[in-house]
């Protein structure tokens, strides 16, 4: 069976895929573009570990089909920024956020995605914009401190 | 981790592990680049060039238990290295390394006498080299910033100008190490090597491993543990674009069920092999199988639970003190009462995965591991390799909590890779984890307590029910060994007492676990405590002090005694951080539970709030710890908060339950675990003091637990007596 050819933009640049419609843009990001800093972690939707931004938004890229990512731009961890230079990128160093590491691609686009919306988010805009991330290590005290950090970073 | 390099990095760590000169050889991995530096091997773990970039072996494995960096501190700090030319290279599976496996909290525990000892044989050789050409004492000369200094004269030689003449001499037998006092490494909170690839999505884990011509697989296991593996219709699968091959993988036809002891094979089941990872997800989820059940016992958790429960009056002793029987007669009061904790499973974030290219010549893995030996001797009982024909590359893992103690998922890989003839990228589904998992055991305890008139405990029982890991596993000796020691908390401490053990069998798969067995028993003695404190009107810190005694070494068992003097000071550190004992909002109450585990003392006291409809709030936990020498601040502190959100974690929500055989969770929803907005405010401090460091991964969990549920009864009078706790009754 012919698999139908897309065009995506991802990280401001235009690729051709092939792959049925019905594939998960994590799995087009990671197995075709190897693009590998976005993770699978549940396949449904309920980690976090796949956050890419699309149009603007946050979405759960596994269970974002391919044919329903066709009207924007993507952006992944590795095009968040150059030289990991984001202010959310910048403050999780600062803090040495990371445990094992694996979700912290999708938190951090989510704290940025945040960030964009809102510059002053209390602690309750924080929760609520993180609460589909779970962290199995344990390292939501450092992210909310982060994200609080960037926040005064980017105000700069 | 690029294809292009992994047959390069064979041959160079192969060398590398000889401990022989390498002129002109840089290692592109490390990141800066300096094809004109000429580089010493003087170890298998340290390296130096004549820009004077000092380069380390991390060699352990990486689960974010921040050993990456902390290792490297402890060689950099004695060998005198500036850490800001420092570079930290992950180190391949070799014995030249020595105990490198990730388990048990170790890491510092066996490798700080490692690493301090090889850190200080290269200064040796570095100081006599620049004694010479000074034409100083030895004695007077010290390293520093990655340079020999003469204090008095303040003469100084960088290490890299040393390098011609060192490498000629051999490494001594014996060497001193640095007092503690001169540290300037250790006991700094020095942020993770590797930070820059953790925040900009450039780390290459296991599961993002990239061969050419390699294919992707999946796996389809026996949903009943202990069943056979299955027939397939394939009828739906062959219409998914990119399917490849179906495979049966049956452990019957390489060996059984065990490895070794003390390690699983792959647990039965269909392969689907495709290629990419979501045509091989997609195909597996479009088979029809029938799975042979045959032999199995298709449990459900609450016959489970009834046999554990039968079994408390069917028991072997595994310690014995004094006389039970006659405390309990002369006693003023008994007091018992029987607690529950669940299987639970580890869930890493990054699913079970392993990348493996079988070859003619032998056989590449690239394997999240915390156990590279225990896969090795895998592979070489599967397949009849020899150890030179394996080359295991470790990769940065994404979480393990004792699941990838264990190396099933990379035994099917392995077969997959040689039945194919390529290199084969497996990857679990979180379904596939959740539901195959090796779960930290479930576990019946039933408590009793003979009083004397002040209330003080005069005879204690303990009775531990349940099916044994080290049963499941396959471990010679006792099966009790795994599940309740006869130096168990509080043995030592009361002069008549009793631990027993009441083994059952079941087929639910068991194993480690963060700090496995001590993750139950901690929360049934220090629940009880807790139970006993308030029974006779005592304030639970109080009592836990007066329980203790004065500061002493109490003897335990054999060679092993309990400091008392250790725990007391955490808990009198936890009262003060804590305001234990002042006025809470109503709705509120604290709990407080100590431990030792791993040669660590813990203190934890949790405050929680406990809303009229039975929903818990977890407000604050203080702990005060003392885990000897902090080695790095940063990754101390990040182990405590972890250990601590686990433990609250498994004790809110945990729970894997059986029906007819089979795990009835399957993903996040139905395997829950805290959120951010879940998570308490933490207030940590260490204990400074210059003892050897001890184990910080898993003492911070077993006291959580406890000192939630008994936060729970302050708030509520209700008594916790069966994890997981969800919400309470009101």
């Amino acid at each position: 069976m012919a698999m139908p050819s897309y065009t995506i933009t991802i990280n401001n640049v235009k690729k051709n895929v092939s792959a049925d419609p019905d594939t998960p843009l994590l799995w087009i990001i990671r197995d075709l573009l190897e693009l590998t800093g976005t993770k699978f972690g549940c396949g449904k939707g309920l980690c976090g570990a796949c956050t890419v931004h699309y149009q603007g938004q946050p979405v759960r890229s596994c269970t974002l089909p391919i044919n329903a990512a066709l009207d924007g731009g993507i952006t992944t961890i590795e095009g968040l920024s150059e030289q990991q230079s984001h202010p959310v990128q910048q403050a999780w160093m600062e803090l040495d956020v990371p445990q094992c590491g694996y979700c912290q691609s999708g938190q951090i686009m989510a704290a940025a995605s945040l960030l964009s919306k809102n510059e002053n988010p209390t602690n309750d805009d924080i929760e609520a914009a993180m609460e589909g991330h779970l962290c199995r290590c344990g390292t939501y005290s450092r992210i909310r401190e982060a994200i609080q950090l960037a926040a005064t970073k980017k105000k700069k | 981790m690029k294809s292009k390099l992994h047959r390069r990095t064979f041959m160079k760590l192969t060398t590398v592990a000889s401990g022989a000169l390498i002129a002109g050889v840089y290692l592109q991995s490390c990141g800066a680049d300096h094809p004109l530096a000429t580089e010493h091997v003087f170890s298998p773990l340290i390296k130096i060039d004549t820009e004077g970039w000092v380069t380390l072996i991390a060699k352990n494995p990486e689960i974010g238990q921040g050993v990456k960096t902390a290792l490297p501190m402890i060689l950099a700090e004695e060998l005198g290295a500036a850490w800001d030319k420092v570079r930290v290279v992950q180190g391949d599976y070799d014995t030249a390394y020595e105990e490198q496996w990730a388990g048990g909290s170790y890491a510092i525990i066996l490798n700080w006498d490692l690493m301090r000892t090889a850190g200080a044989k290269v200064r040796q050789v570095l100081l006599q080299v620049a004694a010479k050409r000074m034409g100083k004492a030895v004695s007077e000369l010290s390293t520093r910033n990655g340079e020999v200094q003469h204090v008095k004269s303040g003469e100084t030689l960088p290490f890299g100008a040393l390098l011609a003449e060192a490498s000629k001499i051999p490494l001594p037998e014996t060497v001193e190490f640095k007092p503690m006092d001169a540290f300037e490494i250790v006991g700094k909170r020095i942020p993770q090597i590797d930070l820059d690839q953790l925040v900009n999505g450039e780390m290459q884990y296991g599961i993002d491993i990239k061969l050419p011509g390699m294919v992707y697989a999946t796996v389809l296991k026996n949903p009943v543990f202990e069943g056979g593996s299955g027939t397939w219709d394939a009828t739906r699968a062959r219409a998914v674009n990119g399917l490849i091959d179906i495979l049966e993988l049956d452990n019957k036809t390489y060996g059984g069920r065990l490895l070794a002891s003390n390690s699983p094979n792959f647990v039965n089941g269909i392969a689907v092999v495709a290629n990419s990872t979501w045509a091989a997800f997609k195909a597996a989820g479009e088979l029809e199988v029938s799975w042979d059940e045959t032999g199995t016992r298709k449990e459900n958790t609450d016959g489970i639970f009834e046999r554990f429960r039968a079994q408390l009056d069917d028991t072997m002793i595994e310690r014995e003190d004094g006389d039970i029987a006659a405390a309990r007669r002369k006693a003023a009061s008994n007091y018992e009462a029987v607690y529950e904790v669940p299987f639970l499973a580890h869930v890493p974030m990054e699913p079970m995965n392993c990348t493996v290219d079988f070859r003619e010549d032998g056989c590449e893995v690239w394997a999240p591991t915390q156990n590279p030996e225990a896969l090795q001797k895998g592979l070489i009982k599967l397949f009849g390799l020899a150890p030179e024909q394996i080359k295991i590359h470790l990769p940065r893992i994404g979480g393990a909590f004792g699941r990838r103690y264990y190396v099933d998922y990379a035994m099917d890989t392995a077969i997959l890779s040689k039945k194919m003839g390529r290199p084969v990228k497996l990857t679990w589904t979180r379904e596939a984890d959740i539901q195959h998992d090796w779960y930290r055991p479930a576990s019946v305890h039933k408590m009793e307590a003979s009083l004397n008139g002040n209330g003080q405990v005069t005879g204690w029982r303990h009775v531990l029910a349940n099916a044994s890991r080290k049963t499941s596993l396959g471990r010679e000796g006792r099966p009790a060994g795994t599940e309740i020691d006869p130096y168990e908390f509080p043995a030592g401490f009361v002069p008549d007492l009793r631990l027993e053990y009441g083994h059952v069998l079941s087929d639910v798969p068991l194993g480690q676990w963060r700090a496995v067995g001590h993750s139950a028993t901690a929360f049934a003695v220090h629940s009880f405590l807790d139970e006993l404190a308030h029974w006779n009107k005592r304030d639970p810190m109080d009592y836990f002090l007066e329980f203790l005694g004065p500061a002493r070494m109490v003897p335990v068992v054999d060679d092993y005694a309990f400091d008392a003097g250790r725990s007391i000071a955490v808990v009198e550190k936890v009262r003060q951080l804590s305001n234990w004992g002042s006025p809470l909002p109503a709705g509120q109450g604290r709990g407080f539970a100590a431990c030792k585990g791993a040669g660590s003392f813990v203190a934890e006291v949790v405050t929680v709030s406990v809303g009229t409809n039975g929903k818990i709030r977890i407000v604050r936990v203080d702990a005060v710890v003392d885990c000897g020498i902090v080695v790095n601040r940063s990754g101390a502190e990040a182990q405590v908060e972890g250990g601590i959100l686990e433990g609250l974690s498994a004790a809110l929500y945990g729970e894997i339950t059986v029906q007819d055989g089979t795990a009835e969770q399957s993903n996040f929803h139905d395997y829950r675990w805290m959120r951010m907005g879940e998570t308490p405010e933490m207030h940590i401090e260490f204990i400074q003091n210059d003892l050897p460091p001890r184990g910080l991964g898993e003492p911070p969990l077993p006291p959580a637990a406890p000192a939630l549920a008994n936060a729970i009864f302050a708030a509520t009078g209700q008594r916790i007596r069966k994890l997981p706790i969800r919400k309470i009754e009101r």
